[in-house]
């Protein structure tokens, strides 16, 4: 998995690897057309399997080997077994689904275009004179990462880890809501039915009354 | 052009104990679990003992019609086996046997993170089993495949990620290199508590809940016959040899021994994965089936905090020493 | 006491391991007989010498799978002058063993001992029709009848044993009076008995005990 790496002369030429990243870079993008076009639920969950495998590739090529196996552990192995988790708890149907298509296909279609490029000039532009020098020693190694990571730019991790306790905490608050407050959600469940429960008592009434009467 | 062969010809080593392996450890269940049960198990295949009896039942397998039920998802139910089975070769591919440079299928540098993340992708081919098979209980055993994967990856992961800071590298190589003897009490809770998170990973018994036979039938698998069905056989024995393998080069020193580790290096890496091999199977002779709830409570209260204190205290010894 | 946690898995595993340790008893059977026990009831042989077509067996059978055929024969006199005797033989003897439960009456209640238990099994037939078996068969499966096991060391002695041993004793002992002086009085009906006792030692030459043989 390392052929592009720290060898001088790698299995794959320079411009080998550049097809290569071409080539990847075409079947990740069809991968995600047909995740975003497909009727069928959960056929678009494969295929964006498809597609976050393509980026693991492409991390591979350009030598980021530990962010490669990090996107396939993170991605691949949780994320997306999460996504086809929650659809089959929804009961997604084989086949195709009727309701898959929200209507507005050409907005969304400009939209992710205009977002598309704005996203590609901003990287191009920003990181126009970075260079990877894919001869040299590897960048991407787990050595490496480790040593940016928690040299240069440990203030975004530890933001970020903030950020994702946040989320955990935020997670278990709202699913432990239903339990905690037991006055509040059965008291809102039960009016509703006291008051179809009078009515339908006083329909009782009404209609034994009618009966006596006639 | 040496290096292309020598490549092709680790691969071919590789797949051949791919083949190979598994198929042993499942005989030695069928033997080992007969007589722990006072029975004798398969004694006619092969003439003595029954020694061919998987081999025979290979022979049956691949005989059989190939059916996919009619409601089901074609494209997807065929290629569930797949990648059930794949991710495990691919793991094999990185395990070191031996000391030398050449005892291992290929050099993986980011050895921990690749075995942890491709063990993940297996657990899609379940899940693409239970869906496409357009049946109820293969679609409960899929989701409860699911719940109880994702459950123990957690443990896994810290557990492994504990000895790559004792050993202060992630690839697996380098960790053999480094492993002292001491390292075994050290590491003993996460050793623990990697075996068990890997055998619910293998949905091995005691958590064999998602494929129970006695309330789902066979779960996520239960539409599968023929080559298919054994193909998912196939993944759950290499995945045993895969766990033992595992455990074996990451707590238990590998190729490391009292004596002859040089050479025979090779010796003692067996000799673990086969021991670990046989305690999987007695324990899935010796204990009834945990239930759902209880699997869940195991993970998230009672190995995902061993992991983290093995952590701690593999953090505190490092820096102390 | 609580128990320590844990223990409990602890000795579900030993227990595992103490079973895996200890020798099966499985037997394998085609390549190992069975061990039965004595008095096996496997299957009915007919000693036809000892029939005289009485059909007993054919009446108390239950199922009534017993199939007997016979005519008559007129054997001639012992001794001339004397009345012509007339005689059973035997034609057909039957056993449909599909409609045969085992139950064992028809040896029971054979008063010449012609019917035995044998404990051969291995007759299973894939067609039901061939499992009524005839007397060339059913005599084939006499020489498989074992011999009957030894009494119980506590066990009552068998009636005609002890028949035969009483007029031995007192044959014995009116030999021994008649060597002394007469005198000592003997019971009246005493001479009655010996040429009784001493025909039925001699009846004692079929493959079986005797009559009535031990319950």
């Amino acid at each position: 998995m390392t052929f592009a790496a720290a060898a001088t002369h790698g299995f794959l030429s320079p411009a080998g690897v550049e097809i290569a990243f071409l080539l990847v870079g075409v079947v990740t993008l069809g991968a995600a057309v047909i995740t975003v076009t497909t009727r069928q639920l959960v056929h678009a969950a494969l295929w964006l399997v498809v597609a976050l495998g393509g980026l693991a590739v492409e991390y591979l090529l350009l030598t980021a080997e530990f962010i490669a196996w990090v996107q396939v552990l993170i991605y691949v192995g949780s994320v997306v077994v999460l996504l086809l988790f929650g659809l089959m708890l929804t009961k997604a149907p084989i086949g195709r689904s009727p309701d898959a298509d929200s209507g507005n296909r050409w907005v969304a279609l400009a939209v992710a275009a205009v977002a598309a490029a704005s996203l590609v000039w901003v990287v191009v532009d920003a990181f126009r004179t970075t260079w990877i020098d894919l001869d040299g020693p590897a960048q991407g190694s787990t050595k490496v990462s480790g040593e940016i990571l928690f040299r240069h730019w440990v203030l975004p991790f530890e933001a970020l880890s903030v950020l994702l306790l946040a989320a955990l905490i935020g997670a278990i608050v709202l699913s432990r809501r239903d339990g905690e407050e037991p006055g509040k959600v059965p008291a809102s469940r039960t009016a509703p039915a006291a008051r179809g429960g009078k009515d339908s008592s006083s329909g009782r009434a009404d209609r034994s009354a009618r009966e006596g009467n006639s | 052009m040496n290096d292309a062969l020598d490549v092709a010809f680790r691969l071919i080593v590789v797949f051949a104990v791919f083949l190979v392996l598994p198929l042993v450890i499942g005989q030695t269940e069928h033997k080992v679990m007969a007589h722990m049960q006072g029975r004798l198990g398969p004694m006619y295949a092969g003439g003595f003992h029954g020694w061919a009896q998987l081999v025979a039942d290979g022979v049956k397998f691949a005989q059989k019609e190939d059916v996919v039920p009619a409601e089901a998802d074609r494209r997807v139910f065929q290629l569930a086996p797949a990648v059930a089975l794949l991710p495990y070769l691919l793991v094999l591919v990185a395990i070191p046997i031996g000391p030398s440079e050449g005892a291992v299928g290929q050099v993986v540098d980011a050895g921990i993170f690749f075995v942890l993340a491709v063990m993940g992708v297996g657990v899609l081919g379940s899940l693409m089993a239970g869906w496409a098979s357009a049946n109820k209980f293969s679609l409960l055993g899929g989701l409860r495949t699911a719940a109880q994967l994702l459950a123990y990856e957690l443990p896994m992961l810290l557990t492994a990620a504990s000895v790559a800071m004792a050993a202060g590298t992630v690839s697996l190589p380098g960790i053999l290199n480094a492993f002292e003897w001491w390292w075994l009490p050290w590491q003993i809770v996460g050793a623990i508590v990697f075996f068990v998170a890997g055998l619910a990973e293998l949905q091995r018994p005691p958590f064999d809940m998602p494929v129970a036979d006695s309330e789902i039938i066979f779960g996520a698998y239960t539409e599968y016959t023929g080559l298919r069905f054994a193909l998912f056989l196939l993944a759950e024995y290499a995945g045993i040899v895969v766990l033992c393998g595992l455990t074996t080069v990451l707590f238990l020193g590998g190729w490391h021994g009292p004596f002859g580790a040089d050479g025979l290096g090779w010796v003692w890496t067996l000799l673990k994965i086969a021991v670990l091999a046989f305690i999987v199977i007695w324990l899935r002779v010796t204990y009834p089936r945990m239930r759902e709830d209880q699997l869940q409570k195991l993970a998230w209260t009672v190995l995902i905090p061993l992991a983290l204190a093995q952590i701690a205290l593999t953090g505190i010894v490092k820096v102390v020493i | 006491m609580s128990p320590i946690p844990g223990s409990g898995l602890a000795k579900g595993l030993a227990v595992t391991l103490r079973t895996m340790t200890k020798k099966t008893v499985t037997a394998q059977y085609p390549d190992v007989q069975p061990e039965l026990p004595p008095r096996s009831r496997g299957v009915i042989g007919l000693f036809e010498e000892n029939c005289t077509v009485c059909m007993l067996c054919a009446r108390e059978c239950p199922d009534w799978c017993i199939y007997i055929d016979s005519h008559k024969e007129t054997v001639p006199a012992a001794v001339p002058g004397g009345r012509e005797r007339s005689r059973n033989v035997l034609d057909r003897f039957a056993i449909d063993f599909s409609l045969c439960m085992y139950c064992g009456i028809c040896i029971e209640v054979c008063p010449f001992d012609a019917l035995f238990w044998s404990p051969e099994f291995e007759y299973a037939e894939t067609d039901i029709r061939e499992l009524t078996h005839e007397r060339d068969k059913l005599r084939e499966w006499m020489w498989t009848v074992p011999a009957p096991p030894a009494l119980d060391p506590g066990a009552e002695e068998p009636k005609e044993i002890g028949a035969a041993r009483k007029t031995a004793e007192k044959l014995a002992a009116a030999e021994a009076d008649a060597s002394t002086p007469p005198g000592v009085g003997t019971p009246p009906g005493v001479g009655g008995v010996p040429p009784g006792a001493a025909e039925r030692p001699a009846d004692e030459s079929g493959p079986a005990s005797g009559q009535g043989g031990p319950a």
